[in-house]
């Protein structure tokens, strides 16, 4: 009974996730709408665990993505011409996303993660472009020329199982990342790696001080995060759209957006980033359609009125106002 | 043998000398006093006893070991536990949450898992006296709520050594008499030594401290008894500016 | 000839370094001061080239008179932020004032897109060339890197001479003990973020002085950068730090670009933006105050 208490809280998100589903499924027109914003949850989702649960900002965030992109992109175009491979291809790809984006961590957080506050942020700002940089700069896979893989996919999978990925599989695919993003928050927040995250974002000299190896659970966060992102990016990227430029996968835009979803759901609760997601992804979807190019001039003002009126975001002023309810349980 | 020995510890901030040749030694149990007016290095031993700071020379043994060079997140289980002079909770978390890091990760034993800290949490919340505020997010307690939850998360370390950084500054008297009652009768139960921070020799003696270390601009001038040290013509000096007589012609 | 281009490079290294350290100083002030890194940067050196652009195009104004322009129309910035945002954050977790001048930001590209449009512009102020004989200087270039130079020099007066530039210093050197000798230490932070962001807006005219075109809203986040591997390399709470950083960083820049292409199949100008990340990220991991800094 008790264990099973644990996982309560992520009944609501499993919720929003099931009904986002039923009404894409069974609505019709609706699923290109639920796929955005299942992208956008599971952005939130992966980016919190890293932003949310440290306290320490990543400018540098979609450079995850981006090569998690070219993860499944260079094998996609690598593996094209060897027969009978079918969906191993994609689980290859899905597999080198992860070790793509796990290095990257590993290269980025040696060097930014021994430094604190603000001289972090500094670190991370320049890592996507930097990245695009190097790839256009040395001519790395195809340079600034990028690539593009849509005829590859097709021998690969054959035509119809293509097209069925790419607007439909690849967007489940989504989905469950998402939920495992979400499982895994609930994972560290219940284990000690979440009292040693909370406790190194409050006072990191009071943590160390208490036994805490901060640099060990800060790379925890930074690589689990780095993974999701990698592997999102392997899935609706390279699978959705099969082409990959170096200036559209390291755009800045992506971080800024998964600043937004995590700020206004609330920083490090579980749920905070399912509503961000949701809250930004329709507000974004309407705005594109009523007032085309305002989306960013509407949301700036929006991300600084929270950090400055409420940080604690929707979720964090939802769980206050619940505390001592039967309701606290479920909210987190 | 001593729990804990300096031997002629020296930290320097870029050519400014905050700890000099400091060399000390204290035992299981012990409740000592560091004494010494603002800046006369009182942190700055604390940061280098616990690992915050590095010492540009000298040697420091803990239970044995020599831990110099040990990270603090290493020292801390060993047996060395601290609070702060400004209380630094982890202020999102509730008491509870706090209490239990420290047993999560102050100990040696890798078995304390997330269940077994809570429960330990319980344990020592209740015995602080805290039971009303624990599931009350540090961040909204009142100064001496932080103060004693700071103290029940060091205690939940089980620690050797205590560190206390001037616990007992800005409570009312009341307070400090309880308060003091309080850590000397679990610190006897658990043989924990306690050293603390005191801004003023004076407050030694209202507190439960045995042995005072006096320390004056980074060097250690006496390191005594609480009664002798009070008599003591250097201690007198650094308090008063000048030797006693001459205070009294001024006056 | 080998010398001849070495010699012209280094001429040109150190007027584009005149001009990148003076675009730093504003970042530097602001986080010496408040203790706040302000990764909108870019964004307010942005602002100051669309200043230039419009006072020149359609007023016919030279950029030199747009100058006094950009560090008014900066210092009104400032204070705004300052009083509406930045005030109450100065005590808040880092997390809240890096995203908080992150979405400045953002705000002030997306209003600088509605107003004039996303396209790329740029003007053509033709004032001629100094031939050097080692290299050919645009005299716009020369007015820029004298532009740069009488500014630094101005804030290093106003710095030691002036009371408010005193008060500054020691609000630097220790916030509370300032207060506590009776320095208005709120008026401090919204004077000194004023003006840095007014030395960044004005260091916007400049940079189009040096180059004026690619004016766009979204051209500020290559200086942001640009702007942070300076300022780290001068020691990221120096001023002048930053001036003497923005040298060498001219310096590198050029001489990096001359050398990569040299090398067949890449693209000099991406690999020598690729270079000032890794310049970054070498300089925090062996030194993170700074390589020029004393400390």
């Amino acid at each position: 009974m008790k264990t099973i208490s644990k996982y309560y809280p992520l009944l609501p998100v499993l919720a929003v996730y099931f009904i986002m589903f039923l009404v894409g499924k069974n609505v019709s027109g609706m699923w290109q709408l639920v796929a955005m914003l299942l992208f956008y949850c599971a952005l939130g989702q992966a980016f919190n665990i890293f932003l949310g649960m440290t306290g320490y900002v990543d400018f540098g965030y979609v450079a995850f993505m981006g090569v998690g992109t070219y993860g499944m992109a260079v094998t996609i175009t690598q593996l094209a011409h060897v027969e009978g491979l079918g969906f191993l291809v994609i689980t290859i790809g899905f597999l080198m996303a992860l070790l793509f984006s796990t290095l990257l961590s590993l290269a980025v957080g040696a060097v930014a993660l021994r430094l604190k506050g603000a001289y972090f942020a500094i670190a991370t700002i320049g890592v996507n472009e930097g990245l695009r940089f190097f790839i256009e700069g040395a001519r790395i896979w195809n340079g600034s020329e990028g690539l593009i893989f849509m005829a590859e996919l097709n021998q690969i999978l054959g035509r119809k199982t293509a097209s069925a990925l790419a607007t439909f599989w690849a967007d489940i695919m989504v989905l469950f990342i998402a939920m495992s993003a979400a499982y895994v928050t609930l994972l560290f927040m219940r284990s000690k790696i979440g009292y040693a995250l909370t406790a190194l974002r409050e006072d990191e000299e009071a943590a160390k001080v208490m036994g805490i190896n901060v640099t060990k659970y800060k790379i925890i966060a930074f690589i689990t995060s780095a993974c999701f992102a990698g592997l999102l990016g392997a899935a609706s990227w390279a699978l959705k759209t099969p082409y990959v430029f170096p200036p559209e996968v390291f755009e800045i835009h992506y971080t800024i957006e998964a600043i937004i979803i995590v700020l206004l759901g609330g920083a490090g609760t579980l749920l905070g980033p399912v509503i961000g997601g949701l809250i930004y992804g329709l507000s974004k979807y309407y705005l594109s359609i009523y007032m085309p190019g305002f989306q960013l001039l509407i949301f700036a003002p929006i991300i600084i009125v929270i950090i400055v009126i409420f940080p604690e975001g929707i979720i964090g002023m939802l769980k206050n106002r619940f505390k001592d309810t039967s309701l606290a349980r479920f909210i987190i | 043998m001593a729990l804990l020995e300096l031997k002629n510890v020296t930290k320097e901030f870029g050519g400014l000398v905050a700890v000099n040749q400091v060399s000390l030694e204290i035992d299981s149990g012990e409740f000592v006093g560091i004494v010494g007016p603002n800046g006369s290095g009182k942190t700055t031993l604390f940061n280098v006893i616990n690992g915050v700071f590095f010492p540009e020379k000298g040697n420091i043994i803990f239970d044995g070991v020599d831990i110099t060079r040990l990270p603090p997140f290493k020292r801390a289980p060993l047996g060395i536990g601290r609070t702060f002079q400004i209380p630094r909770p982890f202020s999102s978390a509730t008491v509870r949450e706090n209490v239990a890091v420290g047993a999560m990760f102050g100990t040696l034993s890798k078995k304390v898992n997330v269940d077994d800290s809570l429960e330990i949490a319980d344990q020592i919340i209740d015995r602080i006296g805290l039971h009303e505020y624990t599931g009350k997010q540090a961040g909204t307690l009142t100064p001496v709520e932080k103060k004693l939850m700071e103290i029940a998360r060091a205690l939940a370390m089980k620690p050797k050594l205590l560190l206390m950084d001037e616990a007992m500054a800005g409570m009312h008297p009341n307070d400090i008499d309880q308060m003091v009652d309080l850590i000397k009768k679990i610190a006897l139960e658990e043989k924990i030594a306690i050293v603390s921070m005191v801004e003023h020799i004076m407050r030694a003696v209202v507190g439960m401290v045995e042995k005072v270390i006096v320390l004056h601009q980074g060097s250690k001038i006496v390191d005594a008894p609480t009664k002798e040290a009070l008599e003591d013509p250097k201690v007198i000096e650094v308090y008063l500016g000048h030797p006693p007589e001459e205070t009294h012609a001024v006056s | 000839m080998f010398f001849e281009q070495i010699t012209g490079n280094l001429i040109q290294g150190l007027v584009l370094g005149s001009v990148y350290g003076m675009a730093t100083m504003g970042l530097s002030l602001i986080f010496g001061v408040l203790k706040i890194v302000n990764v909108g940067h870019g964004a307010f050196i942005m602002v100051g080239a669309f200043i230039t652009l419009w006072l020149f195009n359609t007023l016919g104004l030279s950029p030199i008179l747009a100058i006094p322009a950009a560090f008014a129309v900066g210092m009104l910035l400032g204070l705004l932020f300052y009083y509406t945002t930045m005030r109450r954050l100065i005590k808040a977790p880092e997390l809240a004032s890096l995203l908080a001048t992150f979405s400045i930001g953002i705000l002030l590209e997306e209003v600088i897109k509605l107003i004039f449009g996303s396209e790329f512009r740029g003007y053509n102020w033709a004032v001629g060339k100094l031939n050097l004989g080692v290299t050919v200087l645009p005299m716009s270039k020369l007015y820029a890197c004298i532009g740069s130079a009488i500014i630094a020099l101005l804030l290093y007066i106003w710095f030691n001479k002036t009371r408010a530039g005193t008060a500054m210093r020691s609000v630097v050197e220790d916030s509370e003990g300032a207060r506590v000798c009776g320095v208005n230490v709120d008026g401090t932070y919204a004077m000194s973020f004023a003006i840095g962001i007014g030395l960044t807006v004005v260091s916007g005219v400049l940079l189009t002085m040096f180059i004026p075109v690619g004016i766009n809203p979204y051209m500020g986040g290559g200086y942001t950068l640009k702007a942070f591997v300076i300022a780290v390399l001068g020691g990221l709470a120096s001023p002048y730090g930053a001036f003497f950083g923005g040298l060498v960083f001219g310096l590198i820049e050029n001489g990096s670009y001359m050398l990569f292409a040299l090398i067949p199949g890449v693209e000099p100008f991406a690999l020598t933006r690729f270079l000032s990340f890794v310049i970054l990220l070498i300089i925090l991991l062996i030194r993170p105050t700074g390589l020029l800094s004393t400390k």
